[in-house]
Parts: structure tokens; C-alpha cells; sequence
């Protein structure tokens, strides 16, 4: 299967002297065309700079990042292959969303970055009526503003901004943490769906195993800026090989292990 | 009893409007016992806690029902009074422990505070038993940590602080309020079980709130499931986890990502949370439920015993 994106030996230093930080160290992973790859671990393990790295925020100290074969860096210049190609959804679609824009102009700003031929097609009327009919939304709801939204819809918002441009990549960057579980159920299966109808490609980054475990085809463990643990998500929940990997598991609470009673 | 809520309803004054936020809500704490109440957001359950606490916002009103703490209608009570309840004999601790904490005081001043307003011993007798209560949440060097500032410890260090801090009257109920929501899971688990070792030595009962069925499964003996400001299913927690009755506890059930099946597609719960400004005359959830009939969109259900052999457990819903 091709690949589609490919770490290599990425690090991610911030600061300089005694303040420096060395958020991500020597990371290695590749994704595949269509398949999901999960990227756990918990606050401050260096997922998150990981995604940022990768659709453009922040340059990599070291190592380099190739998307379909090309290098996505080139001394600290992001060389953007094809516009609106990767994109992402933030977790919180709170502050993701400028309060002061319209439904219809959030979801259609990433038009702006592709050339005029292309910004013409992809942001007919048409594409854009079944786009947002597809996430769940409404037509009429164009023309509202953000705070008139719920935190699940404003996360079909922002998905329905990360497809506009038809891209064959999507970071999902802890997409369902701050909703909840009844909602969450609601944009995952809509993100499942949405992969499928389109072939597209996800980065998922979590700190839920569960969640991961449902959503992803493969995945990496990161703990202190390191992958301790990379594989087939279901071999992984299996038999975990690093110890971190097996706390992470066994501090998942589970419905029916319960003590108490 | 401990802790005994008949029937509290609760209203939020807004510009216009009034909200219900709590309709006809029953639920009872017994001594030592560890009782969770799940919800989504907007089910009630903060604003649960905050009645008993008597911490409610100016401008919500108890509109009917009745708090027994040991006994007494706290509602009763002078302000005074209910201040002399909160921290000694209802202890709290809310989700982030950063706002619990006096940012500009080292965390051994702060507990020795405490430990001289609620016991009345001398400063240096209250600072020993500060660094000993310490060493009782686990924290590892604890005259070290005493000198400290909040600032200077993580997340899961200062949770243990604050537990520390509302264990030190001590209570006889603590009220937790998504105590591990803002921690990572591996922190978390410690947390938890830390207070259910706390509430087993000392006897303490905890009121857990919590929007996560997993959490209540390792912690908790009952459970007190609510929805937009009721309570719709009630019972022991291996009970209502393994054969939940009503829909809505079913659907959150099956809204969770199934480690053992994860193919099987999440179930989402399909509309919205009704208009709390417009209370239905039915069942709060029959605009979501499949289930639901005619009587479901008339009538109020009430809670009722589920079997004869499941003592305590209860549901409110007219089709199970």
C-alpha cells in the first residue's frame, strides 16, 4: 500500500539554554493511504506538537516529514504541495471558530488558500449545501454564528471546514475530547463514515484508548516525546509489549471490573 | 441517613426566562457509602452538589423539595450555619484543583489553616498534622512538598493537595465533583483509588460527580443516573451497569466505545437535550427515545422499583 505520510528521526526542541524543552525525540512512524493512524499518550507526551509538525504550525528541529514522497519541511519553510490537501480539526471547537464569522464563512475560508480555478469549483453552492447536509447541519444554518451552536455541532462545524478543500489527509486532534459521550458516539461514526465515502487518510491523535481502539487500523504509544510502542491497534490491546503501554490499559476504567458492590 | 434530597427543584433566573434546571430530584447517601451521579452536561448534577454545598449562584432559587443532612433541612439553616457545615462536615473537591488552592500560599500554610480552624490546635501542631495529612494522600516527601507553591506541582499532585485539604476536618461526606476529569487516565486511577482507601478508613461517604460510567463502575456501590434535571434510573451500580432499564442509561451504554467488541458501531443518541425553559409535560426524554408512546408524551413517569429482587433499583419510564 502506498504510504502517505512518513516521519522520519523527527525531534522538537522549544526554548534555548536551561528553559529548553525537548518536546518531541527522534520520532519514526509512516500512515498508508486509507487506513487510520492513532497517536496516544497524555498531556504533554509531545502528540499534539507531533500534528502541528505535520500540518504546518511548527517546524521540526531535526528530522524531516515526507507527504506522499516530498519533504513537507525545508529549513523551517512548510512547502505546501498542493493547498487545502492536508488538514485538521482542533479539539476545541470553542475557540477553533472565530466567534465574529458566519457558519458559511468559517467553513468556506480554507477556499481562500486554493488557486481561483479550483476555489471556484470546490466552493459552488451546491458542493457546499451537501457538505453540510452531509455533517448533520442544515442549509438555513449557514448564516448563524458559532455561539448558536452546540459543542457536538460546532465539531460538524469545523469537520465540514476540514473537507471543503477535498483533502486526502485530515489530523484529528483529540476531535471528541471535550464532548460528551452520547455526542462522541454522534462524530465518530460520522468520521468513520466520512472515511470511507471519500478514501481519506486520518491521523487520529487521543489520550482515549478507547477511543482509539475503535477508530484506528494501527497505532503509536507516546510517552516523554517518544513512540515507547507502534503496531496493529487490535495486537497492541492484545498483549502490550512496553509497560507503559499495559498502565495506559489497565487505568482504562472499565464498566463491568468493578469493585464496589 | 447521611445525606437525604426529597424532591428539590431548582430554577436559574435569565434575562427573560426561567430555567428548570432541577425537577423533583430524590436521592440519599448513607453512612461510608460511595454513591456516583452520572450525567451529561446540563443533566443537573453540579447543581445537585452546589444545593447541598449551599454554593448555588445568586441567581438560581430552590423552588420546592428538601435536604436532610443528618437529619436537619439545611435549606433551614442561617448562612452561618451552613458555612459551619461546608469543609467540616461536607468536605469538596471540584475538578481543577488549581482554583481550590490559594495560588500565593505554600501548600503546608494553606493545610495548617485548615487544620487549626477545624480543630483548634496550635500553628505548630498545625503544621505537623498538615505534612502528616500529606503523607496520608500518598505524596512522596511531604515536608518538601509543604514548602511549596500550588504552581509548582502537577496536576495529580495538587488533586491529592486538595483531597488532603477536604479530608482534613474530617467529613463525614465528601463531595467530589468530577474530581479526575482534567487528569490523565494513568494519574486518574490513582486518584480514585486513593479516595475510595480515604472513604473505607475514615468511614467518609463520597457523593462522586461524574460524566464517566467507568469511573462510577471502579469507585462507586450506587449510582444515581440523571437527565436535563432528573433522576431516571437509580440502584446498585452492578445492577444498573448490567441491565440497565431505562433508554436513556441503555443509550449512554452503548454510546461508549467497546474495547472487548470494537467493530460494533457506536450508538448515538439521537436530537438534543429538550428546552429546559419549557419543561414537557412527559417524559423529559421521550423526544429522543424509540421507545416511546403516547402515554410517554402526556404523562410524567415516576420512579419506580424495577424487581422485587433488585432492592433499590429504580426507573422512571413508562416502557420498560
Amino acid at each position: 500500500m502506498e504510504t502517505m505520510l512518513q516521519v522520519n528521526g523527527v525531534a522538537k526542541r522549544y526554548g534555548t539554554g536551561k528553559q529548553q524543552v525537548q518536546a518531541v525525540k527522534q520520532v519514526t512512524f509512516s500512515i498508508r493511504r486509507g487506513e487510520t493512524f492513532g497517536l496516544i499518550g497524555e498531556s504533554g507526551c509531545g502528540k499534539s506538537t507531533l500534528g502541528k509538525i505535520i500540518i504546518g504550525l511548527e517546524p521540526p528541529t531535526a528530522g524531516e516529514v515526507l507527504y506522499r514522497g516530498e519533504p513537507l519541511w525545508q529549513k523551517n519553510r512548510f512547502q505546501r504541495q498542493k493547498p487545502g490537501d492536508i488538514q485538521i480539526v482542533f479539539q476545541d471547537p470553542q475557540s477553533s471558530l472565530d466567534p465574529r464569522m458566519t457558519i458559511r464563512d468559517i467553513i468556506c475560508e480554507p477556499l481562500l488558500a486554493l488557486p481561483a480555478h479550483e476555489r471556484k469549483e470546490k466552493g459552488s453552492e451546491e458542493r457546499l449545501h451537501n457538505l453540510i447536509k452531509r455533517v448533520g447541519l442544515k442549509v438555513e444554518q449557514l448564516s448563524r454564528y458559532p455561539h448558536e451552536f452546540s459543542g457536538g455541532q460546532r465539531q460538524r462545524i469545523a469537520i465540514a471546514r476540514a473537507l471543503i478543500t477535498d483533502p486526502q489527509f485530515v489530523v484529528l486532534d483529540e476531535p471528541t475530547s471535550a464532548l460528551d459521550v452520547s455526542v462522541q458516539a454522534q462524530v465518530l461514526n460520522l468520521l468513520k463514515e466520512l472515511k470511507r465515502e471519500r478514501n481519506l487518510t486520518y491521523l487520529f491523535i487521543s489520550h482515549n484508548m478507547a477511543v482509539i481502539r475503535y477508530m484506528c487500523d494501527r497505532m503509536a504509544v507516546m510517552y516523554k516525546g517518544e513512540i515507547v510502542e507502534q503496531g496493529v491497534t487490535a495486537d497492541i490491546f492484545r498483549q502490550s509489549a512496553h509497560p507503559y503501554t499495559a498502565s495506559l490499559l489497565s487505568s482504562l476504567p472499565s464498566l463491568f471490573q468493578q469493585k464496589g458492590g | 441517613m447521611l445525606l437525604e434530597i426529597s424532591d428539590l427543584s431548582v430554577e436559574f433566573r435569565l434575562l427573560q426566562d426561567k430555567v428548570k434546571a432541577l425537577h423533583q430530584v430524590s436521592l440519599s447517601i448513607d453512612r461510608g457509602e460511595i454513591v456516583g451521579v452520572v450525567g451529561e452536561s446540563g443533566s443537573g448534577k453540579s447543581v445537585t452538589a452546589l444545593s447541598v454545598l449551599g454554593l448555588l449562584d445568586k441567581n438560581a432559587t430552590i423552588t420546592g423539595g428538601a435536604i436532610r443532612f443528618k437529619g436537619t433541612d439545611v435549606l433551614r439553616l442561617s448562612p452561618r450555619e451552613r458555612q459551619a457545615l461546608r469543609g467540616k462536615e461536607i468536605g469538596m473537591v471540584f475538578q481543577e484543583p488549581m482554583t481550590a488552592l490559594n495560588p500565593t500560599m505554600r501548600i503546608g500554610a494553606q493545610l495548617a489553616e485548615v487544620f487549626r480552624l477545624h480543630r483548634g490546635v496550635s500553628r505548630k501542631e498545625a503544621y505537623a498534622l498538615a505534612v502528616n495529612s500529606l503523607a496520608e494522600v500518598h505524596i512522596r516527601d511531604p515536608e518538601l512538598v509543604a514548602r511549596k507553591y500550588p504552581f509548582e506541582l502537577s496536576g495529580g499532585m495538587r488533586q491529592r493537595v486538595v483531597i488532603a485539604l477536604a479530608m482534613a476536618a474530617p467529613p463525614e461526606l465528601l463531595i467530589a465533583d468530577e474530581p479526575t476529569t482534567a487528569l490523565d487516565v494513568t494519574i486518574q486511577a490513582e486518584i480514585l483509588k486513593l479516595m475510595k482507601e480515604l472513604a473505607e478508613s475514615r468511614g467518609t461517604a463520597i457523593m462522586l460527580i461524574t460524566h464517566d460510567l467507568g469511573v462510577v463502575a471502579q469507585l462507586c456501590q450506587r449510582v444515581v443516573v440523571m437527565y436535563a434535571g432528573e433522576v431516571v434510573e437509580t440502584g446498585k451500580t452492578r445492577h444498573v451497569l448490567a441491565a440497565p432499564v431505562h433508554p436513556y442509561t441503555r443509550a449512554l451504554i452503548g454510546a461508549l466505545p467497546d474495547l472487548a467488541d470494537p467493530d460494533q458501531p457506536l450508538q448515538a443518541i439521537a436530537g438534543e437535550v429538550p428546552d429546559l425553559r419549557h419543561r414537557p409535560a412527559g417524559c423529559i426524554f421521550a423526544s429522543r427515545c424509540a421507545a416511546a408512546n403516547e402515554q410517554c408524551r402526556s404523562q410524567h413517569p415516576v420512579l419506580e422499583m424495577v424487581s422485587a429482587e433488585r432492592e433499590t433499583h429504580q426507573a422512571a419510564c413508562w416502557v420498560r
